[in-house]
């Protein structure tokens, strides 16, 4: 079966040309997004996990030509859009637009503070559905109670609602299209805790009612856990390690991964201590180590490993995993 | 996630207490209670009602030197001319009224032309960005090292030589006009920056792609976008600017390359300075005037600052 | 109370209030807790509960327009509230530390590490230039710097957020304090190193003694590093217990539905229908406080009298104290 998303070999190299007292005169190349791929087929969610510089939020934003890639194919059923993306034909443009949205990850800062959210959500039906006119009243209105707002609040301003309002207010948005994709990009980090759950709970509802598909990018696992059935691990720019949820979670195989989850503090006190203590720090990602990028803080590191860069190989029915030495 | 030291207060979204307020109402609450702002507001809205009503109100004709003749000139404020008159016998009050609309026209003059060069080039640069937004940035830094008066000086001396027997020189106030003319052509370099640097902020703003995840157009983005928020801090230049051009034409005049035949504050001070120990009312009420205006302005401009961009204080 | 020590530190009644233009934010409304010698507190809510201002209150950090109304904050035998600014600055940095939540504007960017840390010391205890130095480098390698000689020399600037943190860590050890403050240590730091800066606080306070009130909104880093916990929750005590009653028989509304909406690293949600029991509305606004208890208008067992009354915080058994009318706190007479 075709899946719906598919995305080969995406890359996004940066030239960095590093001069002053400091870094004196080296140049490099910062490999953000380093030859990813994944496959997303209608209803399911993508978990994308990774520290800070793994490339999670670059390869969203490059999916959706808010970056443009270096190189890679972006197949939505089959059929390579990235050339459409960055291409001049509006119509075909649009016609991909309107199936791929993005929900950003600081509510405050991805609304027009000075438009109402009648407005805010009036500009997707004017670019793709212009002719509809007499129509987009009722959407909108349908739109804020799908996600939770009272419609006649929509007169209002994003500076009245709160943090969770607006983040309603930002997936309201990406559905007015009707997509058949959404990426969103950590949506719930700058919320309370307290209202996390209700955001949370409203994507899952949403997807189990529209059969959307999403890219679900975060660095925190419980959320991911919660919403994603399957989850790709990012490090310095690679997927290491890709699966369904359940197994990554329960059976880590790649280093980094089980040093991931067992990061994360569990609340519940005296919880056996798990953890696979990692040494050192991410190195920078113009000083990429050679062979696997992880093997300076692996434990389990082989002298295979500084020498040659795994592949990505299956490590079960559900996952894969790019390491020599696997758990 | 960072805990603000002050709680925001959340709005209520169910019935609401007040009708909504968008992001310029919300400025203008701001505004309100900012006491220098509106001291200066209060002044600016003084000088642009003497500027509109003064010369239907003024007791004497500016021009009227008829006092002289009953040698009456540089005398003191009386009953007759409530603020003197001045070394030609020219009432010093009517003058002054007249002033305001001149002070007024240099400066919104100069800024018009400032903002619309400004705004266009800082807005490409900010925008295209790349060999263009060096290129202009350039020509801006070209225009911000030439010691702008000296310029100003030459050009309004130069300019009025060559005019001499030409038809040009019959164009009322020619002479002011170049003068606007000069101070909006060396005010828009940092008009430019400014706009280089929010368009430059804005580009890259969330919802800025937003929009260009939905499909908008470039120039949607451009126009609906990028500039109503770029408005705030080119407004508050916009007001300094104007206060610093009424200023600047003062001081040109003063140093006598002003326009003899228009009738500005520091034209008023050109004329009368030599009598100041005879006749000190005919300078201190220009310069009292000049003092009032730029203050005014630049209070305002206090205020816009902070209306646009809200602080918290006790 | 732990034990039959006398606590190290004791909050009582704290109160603090921002005069704001808008009006009277009561971001700390009342506020008790107690450290004893050798223990750590977590201090838990989220933002907007207070827990950041009460932190910093402690040692008359907040600035205006916060200021300190009400209560008593006693270390060591002094009440902290009272005592001058001369003597507090000789507590703070010496006998009660802080570390802060973002490491990259919590060190000086202009000074060297060697220059800030010395500076401390110097002050602190007045020693030589180089005897200062040597501690610092001391302090450095306990904190698990590697090459601490040349890293005094260095800039914040050219450190990485972890070990920006670590250098954070060091300063406040530097005079050896009784306790130490940390607010949300680890929140701007990737999980793999939040998870050694943990490591590494635990481990010092084992070794140095210490005791410490850990910040945060982080249930699961209380989990690890608390033996207490205090929950907050706009400007107010909800609860307070040790850990493991927290988190296995929790009492108060508020503590219960936050320990069940939050989503489960240990726990599969691939089922039919994923649903997490999530809070309805939002944390109150602060400047219009609700008469009675903050948490009534979202609470599931909110009963009429808890908008009216304001409960107070009472014991439920030996070391666990809630503050809930539901579950028998008497209401306080004025709020």
């Amino acid at each position: 079966m075709t899946p719906l998303l598919e995305v080969r070999g995406l890359r996004k190299h940066y030239r960095v040309a590093k001069r002053g007292m400091i870094e004196r005169g080296q140049s490099g190349v910062v490999r953000a997004v380093d030859d990813v791929s994944f496959v997303l087929q209608a209803g399911q969610t993508l978990g994308l996990v990774g520290e800070s510089g793994c490339g999670k939020t670059t390869t969203a934003r490059s999916i959706l030509d808010l970056v443009p890639a270096d190189a890679g194919e972006i197949l939505l059923d089959g059929r390579d859009v990235r050339p459409i993306l960055a291409g001049t034909d509006r119509t075909a443009m649009l016609a991909v637009r309107r199936r791929m949205q993005y929900v950003f990850q600081d509510p405050y800062l991805s609304l027009n503070p000075r438009w109402t959210i009648n407005e805010a959500l009036r500009e997707p039906l004017r670019v793709h559905a212009p002719q509809h006119q007499r129509d987009w009243d009722g959407r909108i209105a349908a739109l804020l109670e799908t996600v939770g707002l009272e419609p006649r609040n929509g007169v209002r301003y994003p500076h009245e609602f709160s943090g969770g309002q607006r983040q309603r207010v930002g997936i309201a948005r990406a559905l007015a299209v009707e997509p058949d994709v959404v990426l969103l990009d950590e949506p719930v980090s700058s919320l309370d805790i307290s209202v996390r759950s209700q955001i949370l709970n409203l994507l899952a509802a949403l997807q189990d009612q529209l059969g959307v598909a999403y890219v679900y990018i975060s660095h925190d696992l419980s959320s991911v856990r919660f919403i994603s059935t399957h989850v790709a691990v990012m490090y310095l720019g690679r997927i290491v390690e890709i699966g369904a949820v359940d197994e990554i979670f329960a059976r880590p195989r790649h280093h980094y991964t089980a040093a991931l989850i067992s990061a994360i503090p569990v609340p519940s006190p005296g919880a056996v201590d798990r953890r696979v203590h990692l040494r050192g720090e991410v190195p920078s990602a113009m000083n990429r180590p050679t062979g696997c990028p992880f093997h300076p803080r692996c434990a389990a590191a082989l002298p295979i490993c500084r020498e040659q860069d795994p592949a990505l190989q299956p490590m079960g029915p559900k996952t894969q995993a790019a390491c020599h030495n696997p758990a | 996630m960072d805990a603000d030291l002050v709680p925001a207060a959340s709005a209520e979204t169910t019935p609401p207490r007040r009708p909504p307020s968008g992001a310029w109402r919300q400025s203008w609450h701001r505004f309100r209670r900012n006491r220098a702002g509106m001291i200066g507001l209060f002044l600016v809205v003084l000088v642009v009602l003497t500027a509109i009503i003064g010369p239907f109100a003024a007791p004497y004709d500016p021009n009227d030197n008829s006092a002289m003749l009953r040698g009456a000139a540089n005398a003191a404020p009386s009953a007759r001319n409530w603020l003197g008159t001045d070394r030609n016998g020219y009432d010093v009050l009517s003058r002054a009224i007249y002033g305001a609309p001149t002070a007024l026209a240099v400066g919104l003059g100069a800024m018009l032309i400032a903002s619309l060069i400004g705004v266009l080039v800082g807005g490409v640069a900010g925008y295209i960005g790349g060999f263009t937004d060096e290129a202009l940035m350039r020509g801006a830094e070209f225009f911000m090292i030439v010691p702008v008066f000296v310029v100003i000086l030459a050009v309004v001396r130069l300019f009025g030589i060559i005019v001499v027997g030409t038809a040009l020189e019959r164009i009322p106030n020619l002479n002011l006009m170049t003068i606007i003319l000069l101070l909006g052509l060396f005010s828009w370099p940092q008009i430019a920056r400014m706009t280089r640097a929010e368009f430059l902020r804005l580009r890259h703003a969330e919802f800025v792609e937003a929009a260009r995840c939905i499909g908008t157009t470039r120039r949607e983005i451009l126009f609906r976008h990028i500039l109503p928020n770029a408005l705030p801090p080119l407004i508050v230049l916009v007001a300094l600017g104007i206060g610093g051009a009424i200023l600047a034409e003062a001081m040109v005049s003063f140093l006598g390359f002003g326009d003899p035949k228009s009738i500005s504050w520091g034209q008023m001070l050109f004329f009368n300075y030599q009598a100041l120990k005879v006749a000190p009312w005919a300078c201190l009420v220009p310069g009292a005037a000049i003092f009032i205006t730029v203050l005014g302005f630049n209070l305002l401009a206090d205020g816009l600052t902070d209306a646009f961009n809200p602080r918290l204080r006790a | 109370m732990a034990g039959q020590l006398a606590p190290l530190l004791a909050v009582e009644g704290l109160k603090v209030h921002f005069h704001t233009r808008d009006g009277v934010v009561r971001a700390v409304d009342g506020v008790d807790f107690q450290v004893a010698p050798g223990q750590t507190l977590g201090i838990v809510g989220e933002s907007g509960s207070g827990k950041t201002v009460s932190s910093l209150a402690l040692l008359r950090l907040a600035p205006p327009p916060a200021r300190i109304v009400a209560g008593r904050v006693l270390f060591e035998g002094e009440d902290l509230l009272r005592q001058s600014d001369k003597r507090l600055a000789q507590i703070r940095g010496r006998r009660m530390a802080m570390i802060f939540q973002n490491p990259a504007t919590s060190l000086n960017p202009i000074l060297s590490i060697g220059q800030q840390l010395t500076e401390i010391l110097r002050w602190h205890t007045g020693v030589s230039r180089q005897a200062a130095l040597d501690r610092a480098a001391e302090l450095l390698a306990l904190v698990g710097i590697s090459d601490p000689a040349a890293r005094l020399r260095q800039y914040p600037h050219e450190l990485s957020g972890g070990m920006k943190q670590r250098v954070g860590i060091a300063r406040a050890l530097l005079c050896e304090p009784a306790l130490l403050l940390a607010d949300e240590p680890t929140t701007a730091l990737d999980v793999t190193i939040q998870a050694q800066i943990l490591d590494l606080l635990a481990e010092l306070r084992q070794r140095l003694a210490m005791s410490m009130v850990l910040v945060t909104h982080d249930m699961g880093v209380v989990a690890r590093m608390a033996d207490r916990i205090t929950v907050m929750y706009a400007g107010r005590v909800c609860e307070t217990a040790d850990a493991a009653t927290i988190f296995n028989a929790p009492q108060h509304p508020y503590t219960r539905a936050l320990l069940q909406s939050m989503p489960r690293i240990d726990h599969s949600y691939s089922g039919a229908r994923r649903v997490l029991p999530s809070i309805a509305g939002r944390p109150p606004d602060l400047l219009h406080a609700p008469p009675g208890c903050r948490f009534h208008d979202r609470c599931p067992e909110a009963a009429p009298e808890c908008r009216r009354v304001m409960p107070r915080e009472h014991l439920l058994a030996p070391g666990h104290s809630v503050s809930c009318l539901r579950r028998g706190s008497p209401g306080e007479d004025a709020p």
